[in-house]
């Protein structure tokens, strides 16, 4: 075939994140409903690392209609390793440490990471988890508890 | 070390036309590590707010280039109402007005005469595009301001 040569075409991490950054502007267009992310502060963070999430707690769990918020570090070995992911609003999940710090083994995410992954698949990740049979019925901090 | 074997030949023209004939003020080089990202420093051009500068941007050619468009952005800050706090740019030749008959070579001619031409009237900016429109003359001194700051 013409010009369709093997060419992988690897996206730089700059003009991925942006690619990313774009999609969680439109409104969340083209985003699950129940998930939303952003860069923390366009003005000063030129590597793009520090953005923040949000994921609505699934229907039929502990977490059913909660807004809950995560600092996403998007850091220099992003795309090639996952995001580090913390919870900001305090939950109750076997995945989740202590302070909040999303367990990216136990998710799943470390082990399954490829580089066309995104901050999208990242989140939704976390979401699905909380669907987990011993994650549905976890009991939760009082509402609007944070770390 | 990236493969130059499997890249499109139009790429590879391109690239190299740009080594071989220079556009003045402006030096791009390529990544070692892939061959469709670009590292570009633009001069501030003469009688403008960005005079003296060096403006770093990356430039990186999609998979479907040349249908799609290169994709742009400044990597040092600028005060320009056309730019938004990250540095995309806000360009129609980025946009709807690309066609594959373009290069490289034109996207950087282009952002060139933006920093020469400010336009606060289409802006990815407000409150930059609205202090262009309400005082020019403190505009371009914070321009200046920044150039001096971070154009380094």
């Amino acid at each position: 075939m013409f010009g369709s040569s093997s060419e992988d075409v690897v996206v730089p991490r700059a003009f991925k994140l942006l690619k990313e950054l774009e999609k969680g502007e439109k409104g969340g267009a083209g985003l699950p409903p129940y998930l939303s992310y952003g860069l923390a502060d366009a003005d000063e963070d030129e590597d793009m690392r520090a953005w923040t999430g949000t994921i609505l707690g699934p229907a039929g769990t502990t977490l059913d209609m909660r807004v809950l918020e995560l600092a996403i570090e998007c850091g220099s070995a992003y795309p090639e390793r996952p995001p580090e992911m913390r919870f900001k609003t305090k939950v109750n999940l076997p995945f989740v440490k202590g302070d909040g710090t999303v367990d990216l083994k136990t998710l799943g995410v470390a082990q399954a990471w490829k580089r066309n992954n995104s901050i999208e698949d990242a989140l939704n990740a976390v979401y699905h988890a909380m669907m987990r049979p011993e994650c549905r019925r976890a009991p939760q901090p009082a509402e609007g508890t944070r770390y | 070390m990236a493969d130059a074997s499997s890249l499109p030949r139009r790429i590879l023209k391109e690239a190299q036309r740009l080594q071989q004939e220079p556009i003045p003020g402006i030096a791009v080089e390529v990544s070692e590590t892939n061959l469709r990202h670009f590292f570009v420093v633009v001069e501030g051009p003469r009688g403008t707010a960005y005079e003296g500068g060096k403006f770093k941007l990356e430039l990186f050619l999609p998979a479907d280039y040349p249908m799609a468009p290169p994709e742009v952005f400044f990597r040092t800050k600028i005060y320009h109402p056309n730019t938004d706090k990250i540095g995309r740019i806000c360009l129609d030749v980025l946009k709807d007005k690309w066609s594959p008959a373009l290069q490289i070579r034109t996207i950087l001619l282009s952002v060139q005469a933006l920093m020469s031409a400010p336009n606060p009237d289409d802006p990815l900016r407000e409150n930059v595009a609205e202090h262009w429109k309400t005082d020019e003359h403190g505009a371009l001194q914070t321009a200046r301001e920044w150039t001096a700051k971070y154009a380094k």
